[in-house]
């Protein structure tokens, strides 16, 4: 049951990365530990130090993974193990005052310390749950996404 | 009769709990969000809605809750800092050190460093040692005196001399991204033609 949810969302997550056709780096890989992957059109690559993500990129850890990310605004993500995080939209354009950071964390759990987007642009930082919406203004914020069944 | 009635509440619990489990099953998971201070102490805030309602947390160690999509968010309460820790182990270990912003200055119309920031450059290596960075990020900057090909070639020249003292040092090329741009993005906006210190510079992150 669970299992065939996981990859549900998985697949319409691939789906929706699909669907737009521009990409954005976002920032890298700073470090990992244990089973963490970068997962990317349809396809999930092992995740490594110095990896560059992009706009839709899905970052998927094992139970015993862990990784660090470094964004082009200087914000940073520490996530735990057994994690999913889709990194739905980035944009940090100073010159066209273009600003804006949506996450979206499936399940597990996370720390994030905003950079210069939530700094420059009022609402431009929002995190999503499967049942809530954290409205980011420059700030330090823990979240954990746990499933009723574990 | 009364313990005929406790059976009652007994069964009527195990059914709200097996209810209660049954919805918790595959996509309705539980939120919680909990406010941290900033490395450097101060704290932000934190707008946590659900279709129902929303709350602001805005002091270190308050969190709140979401159980399902139907619900509220919990009214904020603080969370003990060590259960917090324990419980975002891993992820607070996988965060990595806060990128550093440095600017340094330069003498007019030269690419050597003032000697207040002969100083600074030596911190500035410190922090890439410290974050192992393979991401460092230098920009060369000029003020407005002078024709913008000059100084486009002025401030290339600055944020070379920067990454080149970086190199000597041992930082690896590669991890090096070097942009310029002349007298077009000055810290303090001046009327073209206009000398100003602050605006000779190199702007370094280090990641």
């Amino acid at each position: 049951m669970k299992s065939t949810v996981i990859i549900a969302c998985l697949s319409l997550l691939m789906y929706v990365g699909l669907a737009s056709a521009e990409e954005t780096k976002a920032g890298f890989v700073k470090s990992v530990s244990g089973q963490a992957f970068i997962g990317r059109k349809q396809i999930s690559i092992p995740a490594k130090a110095g990896d560059k993500l992009f706009e839709n990129d899905i970052i998927i850890t094992g139970s015993d993974g862990n990784i660090g990310v470094t964004f082009q605004d200087n914000s940073i993500l520490g996530i735990g193990p057994n994690t999913q995080v889709n990194i739905s939209k980035f944009a940090f354009d100073p010159a066209n005052k273009n600003f804006a950071f949506f996450a979206q964390i499936k399940k597990g759990t996370l720390v994030y310390l905003a950079g210069l987007i939530a700094k420059l642009e009022n609402k431009s930082v929002r995190f999503e749950t499967p049942t809530a919406v954290c409205g980011i203004r420059g700030t330090h914020l823990a979240i954990k996404v746990e499933a009723g069944d574990e | 009769m009364i313990i005929k009635k406790n059976i009652h509440i007994v069964r009527a619990l195990q059914i709200a709990m097996l209810f209660a489990l049954l919805l918790n099953t595959g996509c309705a998971p539980v939120t919680r969000v909990v406010l941290l201070p900033d490395p450097d102490g101060k704290v932000g805030i934190v707008d946590v809605s659900s279709d129902k309602g929303i709350q602001t947390l805005d002091n270190p160690w308050q969190t709140t809750e979401v159980s399902s999509k139907g619900k509220a968010p919990s009214v904020p309460r603080l969370m003990d800092e060590k259960a917090v820790r324990a419980m975002f182990k891993e992820a607070l270990a996988a965060e990595p050190i806060p990128p550093v912003f440095s600017i340094v200055y330069f003498e007019t119309d030269s690419s050597d460093l003032t000697t207040e920031s002969l100083k600074i450059l030596s911190r500035v290596l410190e922090e890439i040692g410290v974050r192992k960075s393979t991401n460092i990020i230098v920009s060369g900057h000029t003020d407005a005196v002078g024709s913008v090909e000059k100084n486009q070639e002025l401030s290339l020249k600055r944020a070379k001399a920067v990454a080149d003292f970086f190199v000597s040092k041992g930082v690896h090329p590669e991890n090096i991204d070097v942009t310029y741009h002349g007298k077009g993005s000055p810290l303090i906006p001046t009327p073209d033609g206009v000398p100003e210190p602050r605006n000779r510079r190199v702007e370094i992150t280090v990641q």
